[in-house]
């Protein structure tokens, strides 16, 4: 790049004599910012002159000159530049940012900069999510915002995010945020098959991101209406600027394996521990080696230790991912692109699960004449995942854990699994005998065409389609649990087709001391899915996998869904004095998802700042650099209450093969989105020249109708009715500070430290009543969905009984802490939540000439994790799963004092739900650490290129918690979608730890 | 010029965009369009079949053979609540007893829809079928749920003891929630009796696979022993004997694993390969027959074969698991499930008639003698109860029989009392936390 510059210069010196003889010229050309947007309202002013312009919405300029050498670029906040005029009639310029408060932020249907935001907005960057070895880009997120939790299901490489902004704030409703990707909201619904969800950014390249915006106020989110309660998540893909063409290459290979492995008995310690049990519970050892000889090939197997068989290690192995991308960008003055191809191949940490991402993306922009500006951004991907069971599934991986250690794992050629002396089915023959594939084609869309009637008014019309294609296919062969079928197979496939059309209006006006901006418009969106299915039986060959070979077709269906919203929306934002900021917006949302009663909801926002570091008091105080005092008020809604949720509906269920209807739902036409009005109050602070940055936030997040599952008595024939019924209380602090330690020409060193507190509570329910579910209650007062369980009091020491604490109310009120070894006897009491209290995030950046290091910190304090598969792990030899090894601890003797109760085979001795499997899940997490090195200039540049970088990067590298099991963020797959579920695992395989060396080369 | 065509333009594609926000969803109907066609109602029955097939195919007289188990069975199983009811402590949470209820009254009110909507049917004869399926389902249903739920119907006693909620008023809006409370012991018997006697006076005598008059004939001859009224339970077992056209099939293993209902089956649930599932295949069956597990969940233990103390085709109705013996009236993955044989009525009619002192169709020892041939055993000469009710043991083993028989029968179970609080299931936790007017039963506390 220097080099142009450098022939620029030479050009202008040569035609320097010409240019004092030019007549009049126009010069014209766009303005953008580092990460290669347009930026509006840039000053242009001729050198020496007092002749200006500015640029237009899209960082277009035009100027006529007669005289003048130089143009100079100014804009608040970046730092101005001086170009001199060569013999091109076309000058693009990119603005470097002074410091941080020019930063352009994406806000939903325009823009905006840090300096003039109200709301309360997280913003990443490209640099700050690039490189992390993760197939997903949410992975990239984890840490990086206050109040933003953004957690992995579990470990496979396929599976889904979780990211809740500022709490939960519905029952059973969606906890997601709206994701939408260059202005069109997607579909970010999972439907895998087996209930182990699909991440629905899958397809997207990280890559392809140029910046990702996350709405956590009600001020920012009230412009997505309905749809804004949980957050919005803004993703911005990489455009192009006219100029050279540039070209990126990058690759990375990494090696990943299991973050944690927890520890199992041995064959010996087996033996010992389940003749024990026999032997409590009226058993023989003759007993005992009966059973032992049920799960072995031999008797020498077990007795003498000769099979000892690790099953964790079988489930959990070494994978890889591999990374490879390119890029090119650049264009001339009318016509700008972005060009990429990816390729990701991650082999995931559980056996048999694995992914590979193609995907390609072109986003051009033209300029076809002076008021017209059009573009489209594509993006098309292949992913195709081989899966394994869900959880809760015995052909899981991770429920591989429970076989016996003297069980073989292969039979005596020692590839065929063994499935006749295991305790449970060995998973290892659906991947031997089986496949379980699936296809996701995704393409994203957008075609927008912006008209500009004068030079701060104009138009823009976006037209936006995504499209979700999946396919999933399994087959059990004739050796797995479909033997007495001979095989079975299945295949879904749907479509998810959503189109979404924006028209907007964009009108700014500047004056002397004061400028306004308003934005006027609609949206259409409307979404169909469709699927269908397949399944059969009776293969005449293990080789011959798909349908069309089954002896019996068995099943199958078809089904189609579909909803639509229309909206109406306004934005106006004021600047004045310089220092005040003014900000309102409404949103009228309708959509078909709401009962008959509510069509329509209105959603307005508005928002204040003072900018009082702008005030003449304050204007030249060196320390205090930047002081602004924020607040805003907002309503938002949740409208994920599923699209036909107001409706009683009588859906078919087949007997002997005759159609025959029951009562699915049971409606309420007054059903509709659940609302949050949220107050935020917020300080920013800049001291010495900005080198030390902090935003303190203060939120109230008031949720009234949170969409509910409201149970009735099953004596109505129905379970439960979908009611806008309860209402929560999200409260919090959020803190970040950012601050340039050290900035030396050779050293830099800088921190980002961000912690976000919240507390959530229900505040009412339909007639105060608590609503239970399995070991969960929501009740008023108390955070939603908090775990209700009996609670364990430890062992008796003289008979071994587990004990639990009575816990019934006296009539004083307080609670019988006498303790009981009859389970009935013990009553539920709250024992913890499941949501975090307290969530932090540390990202640290060094900088020493060409060596960079950087890493993340994450951490959450207060929740608790229950495990509902500690019943069968833990459970001092009630049945014959295999033990976590803690459970040699049981009591033994009269005295001993421990928390393991005395083993009894069958003997349900402390084995119920209580808590004694719930947990602290506290943790501090190295989330993230890399080591780069770019070369020296001269040296790249004697290769041809402009950049070389070669780094090291690893994910969860290290965790500190007292927490026991595999993970305290991997939950149940099979029940994540709902909140009340939250905080529990059932053989939920955890994260995957990941080193990986890459290198990137631009030129 | 040019712009304020540009603004027209856009102002169009502003308000022009179609606003269709009805959307009809394509698989599932409102109340109202359902109640249009009368052939819906027949409809709504097939689902109340259908949940009822969820439990009665398999699972609970599986659950009743486990909570009658001393040491003939074992359960090898993963499912730790099953282990429960082998263990005789069943806790309040348990999902097997949260279906049976929850599943039960989704069926009953299926049927009260029915029952509320039979105007529709202009046709007298689909009236009365309607309304005799529909109530047939309904006694059977409160027959089975009652006999879990509340403490044994006391023959000589006035059974004043909580039974179930009886619910009438179908529900099909939100304004028809309720919270009912639970009626006496009494009051359900009445009325599951009365159901099945309508039942038995409309529906004709052969209704293909669904419910005729000898079915609910058959379900009456049941809740009359299960009462203790002898001699109810023989004229109705006599009467199904007699005029039903269904008859013992000459071997025994002809008698199970049958893809469609046999000439022995009075009543079974359906099961295909495409819809509902065979759980005593589940349960029973090695994994190779299409069951759970490589032994098979429940096994047949040593002490089980005392009841045979001569060649008897019964007690080799065996096959080997993974070292266990696993019985084989419960081979077919894809089969019926037998709900109620023949074999029943004749040990209803023996045992009524010996207690009765009467020969009503056949004398007592003539009929076991009768079912003893068919499994090619010794005829018994001196015929006693306890012979009687040892058949039944043999001949309806593992049909989740044995359970109810010791109530009945006030026998102990694993050292238990007739009448223990152990052996009478708990109102689901679910229940007890959103009806406040629901009593729970004696012994569980949280």
């Amino acid at each position: 790049m220097d080099k142009s510059i450098r022939y620029a210069l030479i050009f202008t010196l040569l035609l320097f004599g010409k240019s004092a003889l030019a007549q009049s010229r126009t010069i014209s050309g766009t303005v953008k910012d580092s990460f290669y947007r347009p930026l509006f309202g840039v000053n242009i002013l001729v050198e020496g002159t007092n002749q200006g312009t500015i640029t237009d919405l899209s960082g277009f300029y035009q100027i006529q000159l007669t005289s003048g050498e130089a143009l100079i670029f100014s804009y608040v906040g970046f730092n101005s530049q001086r170009i001199v005029i060569g013999s091109n009639s076309t000058i693009d310029v990119t603005l470097q940012p002074g410091n941080n408060l020019e930063e352009v932020i994406v806000v939903g249907y325009g823009t905006s900069t840090r300096e003039e935001l109200t709301d309360n907005i997280a913003s990443l960057r490209a640099e700050q999510i690039k490189e992390i070895p993760v197939p997903s880009v949410q992975g990239a997120l984890v840490g990086k915002a206050a109040g933003v939790q953004v957690t992995q299901t579990g470990g496979r490489a396929e599976s889904g995010f979780k990211i809740r902004v500022r709490g939960v704030a519905t029952i059973n409703g969606d906890q997601e945020p709206l994701y939408v990707i260059d202005g069109i909201p997607i579909d970010k619904v999972d439907r895998s098959a087996n209930s182990s969800p699909i991440n629905s950014l899958v397809g997207l390249n990280p890559e392809d991101i140029a910046s990702i915006e996350i709405l956590k106020d009600a001020s920012a989110a009230a412009i997505y209406g309905s749809r804004g309660t949980n957050g919005v998540v803004l993703i911005t893909t990489k455009s192009g600027s006219s100029g050279e063409t540039r070209f990126s290459f990058r690759s990375s290979y990494g090696l990943s394996e299991a973050s944690n492995k927890l520890e199992w008995l041995n064959t010996n310690e087996y033996v010992e521990l389940y003749t024990e049990a026999a032997l409590n519970s009226g058993f023989t050892e003759d007993d005992a080696a009966f059973f032992f000889n049920l799960f072995s090939e031999n008797e020498e197997d077990w007795r003498n230790g000769e099979v000892d068989t690790d099953w964790q290690d079988l489930a959990l192995v070494s994978g890889s991912i591999h990374d490879i991308s390119f890029s090119a960008s650049g264009g001339d003055e009318k016509t700008t692109f972005f060009l990429s191809t990816g390729y990701n191949r991650t082999e995931g940490i559980i056996r048999g699960n694995s992914l590979e991402r193609y995907s390609l993306r072109a986003n051009i922009d033209h300029r076809a004449n002076e008021w017209l500006t059009i573009g489209l951004n594509s993006n098309a991907s292949k992913t195709q995942i081989s899966r394994i069971a869900n959880d809760n599934e015995f052909a899981n991986p991770i429920g591989a854990i429970a076989q016996i250690p003297f069980s073989k794992p292969y039979l005596e050629d020692g590839i065929t699994p063994n499935t006749e002396t295991t305790l449970y089915y060995n998973f290892l023959m659906d991947q031997f005998n089986g496949d379980h594939k699936s296809n996701v084609w995704r393409a994203f869309m957008k075609l927008y065409g912006e008209v500009a009637f004068t030079k701060n008014f104009n138009f823009r019309s976006e037209l936006g389609y995504d499209y979700n294609n999946q396919l999933e296919e399994r087959f059990y062969g004739s050796l797995t649990e479909y033997a007495s079928t001979n095989g079975f197979a299945d295949a879904l496939s749907f479509i998810n087709e959503k189109y979404v059309i924006n028209n907007y209006f964009n009108y700014q006006h500047f004056g002397n001391d004061w400028q306004l901006e308003a934005t006027l418009g609609m949206s259409y969106e409307e979404n169909k899915f469709k699927s269908l299915s397949i399944e059969g039986q009776d293969f005449p060959s293990d080789q011959l996998r798909k349908l069309d070979s089954a002896g019996e077709i068995t099943g199958g269906f078809t089904s189609e869904t579909a909803f639509s919203f229309v909206s109406y929306f306004a934005r106006a934002s004021a600047t004045l004095f310089n220092n005040w900021l003014l900000k309102a917006s409404v949103r009228v949302d309708g959509s078909s998802r709401f009962g008959s009663e509510v069509k329509y909801g209105t959603f307005p926002a508005a928002s204040i700042g003072w900018l009082a570091s702008e005030a003449p008091f304050l204007k030249d105080n060196k320390t205090l650099s930047n002081l602004k005092l924020r607040a805003s008020w907002g309503l938002t809604g949740n409208a994920n209450i599923g699209n036909f949720a107001s409706r009683t509906q009588f859906v078919t269920r087949n007997y002997n093969q005759n159609p025959g209807f029951w009562l699915a739902a049971l409606g309420d036409p007054n059903l509709s989105w659940e609302e949050t009005k949220q107050v935020n109050f917020g300080l920013d602070l800049g001291f010495i020249n900005n080198r030390v940055n902090t935003s303190m936030d203060y939120y109230i997040k008031d949720t009234e109708g949170a969409l509910f599952l409201v149970p009735i008595p099953y004596t109505n024939g129905i379970r439960f009715v979908n009611q806008n019924a309860a209402d929560i209380v999200n409260t919090g602090f959020e803190f970040t500070l950012d601050t340039k330690n050290i900035i030396t020409e050779d050293f830099s060193w800088s921190t980002s430290l961000n912690i976000a507190i919240n507390n959530n509570e229900v505040k009412a329910l339909p007639d105060g009543a608590d609503i239970v579910r399995e070991e969960k209650i929501v009740r008023e007062g108390e955070p939603v969905a908090s775990f209700y369980i009996p609670e364990y009091a430890g062992v008796d020491p003289d008979n071994g009984d587990a004990l639990f604490y009575r816990n019934t109310e006296l009539p004083d009120g307080s609670l019988d802490r006498t303790t009981t070894a009859d389970f009935a006897e013990a009553s539920r009491r709250i024992l913890g939540n499941p949501f975090p209290n307290v969530i932090a995030g540390m990202t640290n950046n060094l900088q020493y000439k060409g060596i960079d290091f950087s890493f993340v910190f994450q951490g959450q304090w207060g929740a608790q994790f229950y495990n509902a598969g500690g019943i069968y792990q833990s459970s001092n030899a009630d049945f014959f799963d295999n033990q976590t090894r803690d459970q040699l601890n049981r009591w033994q003797q009269q005295g001993d004092i421990t928390n393991v109760p005395q083993a009894r085979l069958f003997g349900g001795n402390g084995t119920q739900q209580s808590s004694r499997y719930l947990e602290d899940a506290d943790f501090i997490r190295l989330r993230n650490l890399t080591l780069g090195y770019t070369l020296p200039k001269d040296v790249s540049e004697n290769l041809g290129l402009d950049r070389i970088r070669v780094y090291f990067t690893g994910v969860n590298l290290l965790i500190f918690t007292d927490f026991k099991g595999w993970d305290p963020e991997s939950t149940w797959d099979f029940r994540q979608r709902n909140s009340l579920f939250s905080g529990t695992g059932f053989y939920s395989p955890p994260q995957a730890r990941t080193y990986t060396l890459g290198f990137n080369v631009d030129f | 010029m040019k712009n304020l065509y540009l603004i027209l333009f856009v102002s169009i594609l502003i308000i022009g965009c179609d606003n269709n926000l009805d959307i009809e969803p394509t698989d599932s109907l409102t109340p109202e369009t359902l109640l249009e066609d009368p052939d819906n109602l027949d409809r709504l029955l097939l689902g109340a079949y259908s949940f009822a097939d969820d439990q009665y195919a398999g699972e609970f007289q599986t659950v009743s053979e486990l909570l009658a188990n001393e040491s003939n069975l074992a359960y090898r199983g993963t499912f730790a609540q099953f282990f429960e009811f082998e263990r005789k402590e069943v806790i309040t949470t348990n999902v097997f007893i949260r279906l049976l209820w929850a599943n039960a009254y989704r069926s009953i009110n299926l049927c009260n829809i029915v029952l509320e909507n039979l105007e529709l049917a202009q046709d007298p004869d689909q009236r009365a079928q309607l309304e005799g399926e529909a109530k047939f389902m309904r006694g059977l249903l409160y027959f089975e749920m009652v006999r879990y739920f509340a403490l044994p119907y006391e023959a000589a006693g006035n059974n004043t003891q909580p039974g179930l909620p009886i619910i009438f008023d179908a529900v099909t809006d939100l304004s028809q929630i309720s919270y009912p409370a639970r009626a006496s012991l009494e009051e359900v018997y009445t009325q599951l009796i009365s159901d099945l006697q309508v039942a038995n006076a409309l529906l004709p005598p052969d209704n293909g696979f669904r419910a005729d008059a000898y079915a609910a004939q058959a379900m009456l001859a049941r809740v009359y022993l299960q009462q203790g009224n002898y001699a109810a339970a023989r004229d109705a077992a006599h009467e199904v004997l007699e005029n039903s056209g269904h008859f013992l099939v000459p071997d025994l293993a002809s008698a199970f694993n049958n893809e469609n209902d046999g000439i022995e089956d009075i009543f079974a649930w359906q099961v295909t390969t495409q819809d509902g599932v065979n759980d005593f295949n589940t349960y029973w069956a090695t994994i190779e027959f299409g069951g759970r597990s490589q032994t098979a969940d429940v096994t047949v233990e040593a002490p089980f074969f005392d009841l045979f103390t001569e060649p008897d085709d019964r007690s080799g109705f065996f096959y080997l698991g993974n070292g266990t013996t696993v019985s084989s009236k419960w081979q077919g993955q894809f089969a019926n499930a037998p709900y109620i044989r023949v074999a029943e009525m004749h040990l209803i009619r023996a045992e009524s008639n010996f207690r009765e002192g009467t020969n009503l169709g056949l004398a007592p020892e003539t009929e076991i003698n009768a079912l003893r041939a068919r499994s090619n055993a010794n005829p018994i000469i001196g015929l006693t109860l306890q012979d009687i009710l040892e058949e039944r043991q043999r001949e309806l083993a593992f049909e989740g029989h044995r359970f109810h028989d010791a109530k009945r029968l006030l026998e102990t179970i694993d050292g238990l009392p007739y009448d223990a609080p152990n052996l009478v299931m708990p109102i689901p936790q679910d229940d007890i936390d959103t009806n406040p007017n629901l009593e729970q039963n004696p012994g569980y506390n949280n």
